[in-house]
């Protein structure tokens, strides 16, 4: 696919990114996710559907999800939920919730789980990538 | 469509007594009514005395009798099959084996299968089928921004989708429920909801693509609930021969969208416009074939899709596609194609009578079941004994004009005894 492509424009244009740097290397920890789990269930479920499948009105956070994210940073995946989500309450997500979040999401949408959590970093989680998935690995 | 309908014109006329109260100035009194009647949930019960309705008989003669299609409905034992698999580095994203639920389950179908694709973040896919199901998934990939090429054998028109019955029956012998599991309820959910939300949006297109009209369950005793309890009678289950042995057998999920489908309603003696001691009115949802296929047709080439007539005989041929993911709509024809032994067949046959427009209602009685349709009157005969089993193994798919000639015989008698307003 287009990884290949996406690592030599990456290794070009942002020099300063380890080549690595992509969601799927494990960026965050099954702990972390399972977290994310019980936010979700809590926050975001009742909009988006207990298994994040999303209604007709209502976008799904699978699936279509991984065209609107992808190739994007983690943070900006994160800043979007801190600062949007969830709509009827935008920014009222604990900081800390919300990289529980993204590591759901991560896993949700197939990207693996690793031995390091997510950074709390702000420049760090800039400069991981959402990568598309291998095609090997789509279930 | 030109509707004879007499239920709308029933909520009309409760609706014009309503405001003539309103205007008269009993406005306390009429608001209060208002209020009952929203809480009582049946606004028809508020309005005047039920009358009989005019119904324009079916013509169910013989000569009407201009078409017969047959088709096997794709069965999956677990369910569509949704799944992945590699052919050298091509991603296939399997969508078939949806029963006797295709067309009611093709958006949310659709959905589940282009997230999939998308999931790889590809810029073009291919589709490889042109029924209901690639037909639509094709165009919910175009929605999602994808550049889309579909492979097929024949055009929509030509398949077996434009060979069913077409009303919303998504848990119409969609699964059994052993091999499907208890997690498959939830998936059908997802996908009958979000199907219900796509045939929404096509209501009211010209043409008529999706209709909703009043539908007659006519009977000489009352009406009693249908039950699938197992009969301990019989010996073993579908496996393994691949076939299931008896009703109890297959999976029913309708109880979970009871929120969506409008409750049957019996109608009174002095409403019954036909000749049977009980009638029940329920709403049913249609899809008039030509048209739905003229609008999924337009968007997808005006989206810039690109259609290309095409045989596949091997799965590794998937493989040679230039297109590195591709999504498999083949139906019925995957039992072959991809060696997939748990799809089975279920025959089913239609008779199609001259159009008429002004008969616009669906109609059962005995084995018979009748719907009027922009393209036909469509006539099937059910056996109401065998319930889902009818037609199980059985791929022979030339039509038999008897056992259709058969229940229009049974339904000529109710047309002639009709009768007008009381
Ligand atoms: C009598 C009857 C009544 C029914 N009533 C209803 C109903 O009321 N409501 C409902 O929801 N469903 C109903 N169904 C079920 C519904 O018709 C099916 O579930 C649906 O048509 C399946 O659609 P599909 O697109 O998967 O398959 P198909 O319509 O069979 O399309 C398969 C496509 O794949 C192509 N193809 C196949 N093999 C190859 C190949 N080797 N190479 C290239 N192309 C290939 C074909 O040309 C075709 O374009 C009924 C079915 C029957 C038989």
């Amino acid at each position: 696919m287009g990884g290949l492509k996406w690592v030599l424009a990456g290794a070009l244009t942002l020099a300063a990114v380890p080549v690595n740097a992509g969601t799927a290397n494990g960026v965050y920890t099954e702990a972390q996710a399972a977290e994310g789990a019980a936010v979700f269930a809590e926050r975001c479920a009742m909009c988006h559907g207990k298994q994040a499948e999303g209604t007709w009105e209502v976008p799904a956070l699978k699936g279509k999800f991984m065209a609107n994210w992808g190739r994007e940073s983690v943070a900006a995946l994160s800043d979007y939920l801190g600062r949007a989500m969830p709509q009827f309450a935008p920014g009222t997500l604990e900081p800390k919730d919300n990289g529980r979040l993204v590591a759901y999401l991560l896993k949700i949408n197939g990207h693996p789980a690793g031995a390091k959590p997510l950074p709390e970093d702000h420049a760090a989680l800039a400069a991981i990538r959402i990568d598309p998935l291998a095609a090997t690995t789509v279930k | 469509m030109s509707s004879q309908n007499w239920y709308p014109q029933a909520g009309r006329n409760a609706h014009y007594a309503r405001r003539q109260m309103l205007r008269g100035g009993a406005a306390l009194g009429a608001l209060g009514a208002l209020s009952a009647c929203t809480g009582a949930g049946k606004v028809a019960s508020a309005g005047p005395a039920p009358r009989r309705p005019y119904l324009t008989p079916m013509r169910v003669t013989p000569d009407q009798l201009i078409d017969m299609k047959c088709c096997i409905r794709p069965v999956r034992a677990a369910g569509p099959n949704l799944g992945t698999q590699m052919i050298g580095d091509t991603l296939v994203v399997h969508n078939y084996g949806h029963g006797g639920s295709g067309w009611s389950l093709s958006w949310g179908s659709a959905e589940v299968a282009v997230g999939k694709a998308l999931s790889v973040l590809p810029s073009e896919i291919a589709v490889v089928g042109c029924g209901i199901i690639g037909l639509t998934t094709a165009v919910v990939a175009q929605r999602a921004g994808l550049k889309v090429t579909i492979y097929t054998r024949d055009v929509i028109q030509r398949t077996r989708s434009f060979r069913a019955h077409g009303s919303f029956t998504p848990d119409s012998r969609v699964a059994l429920s052993a091999p499907a599991g208890a997690g498959f309820g939830d998936l059908w959910e997802q996908m009958t909801r979000l199907s219900w939300k796509g045939f929404r949006s096509m209501l009211g297109l010209p043409g008529d693509p999706v209709v909703f009209q009043d539908a007659f369950a006519l009977s000489d005793a009352p009406p009693v609930k249908k039950h699938h309890d197992a009969d301990p009678a019989i010996k073993g289950a579908w496996e393994p021969g691949g076939l299931p042995l008896q009703e109890s057998e297959w999976a029913h999920y309708m109880d979970r969208i009871k929120d969506l489908v409008p409750d049957p309603v019996m109608l009174e003696a002095g409403e019954n416009p036909f000749p049977v001691a009980y009638t029940r009115r329920s709403s049913e949802m249609h899809f008039n074939f030509p048209s739905y296929a003229h609008h999924l047709l337009t968007e997808f080439y005006q989206r810039g899709g690109l259609m290309v007539m095409r045989d596949f005989n091997d799965p590794s041929q998937y493989g040679q596609l230039k297109e590195k993911v591709v999504i498999n709509a083949t139906g019925y024809a995957a039992r072959d194609l991809w060696r997939d032994k748990t799809v089975f067949p279920v025959r089913g046959q239609t008779g199609w009578l001259v159009p008429q427009h002004d008969a616009s209602y669906s109609l059962r009685y005995k084995n018979a079941s009748l719907m009027a349709k922009n393209d036909g009157i469509v006539v099937m005969n059910n056996p109401i004994d065998l319930g889902e089993m009818f037609g199980v193994g059985d791929s022979m798919e030339l039509p038999d004009p008897a056992p259709i000639l058969e229940v229009m015989k049974i339904v000529e008698p109710i047309m002639a005894g009709m009768k007008g307003i009381a």
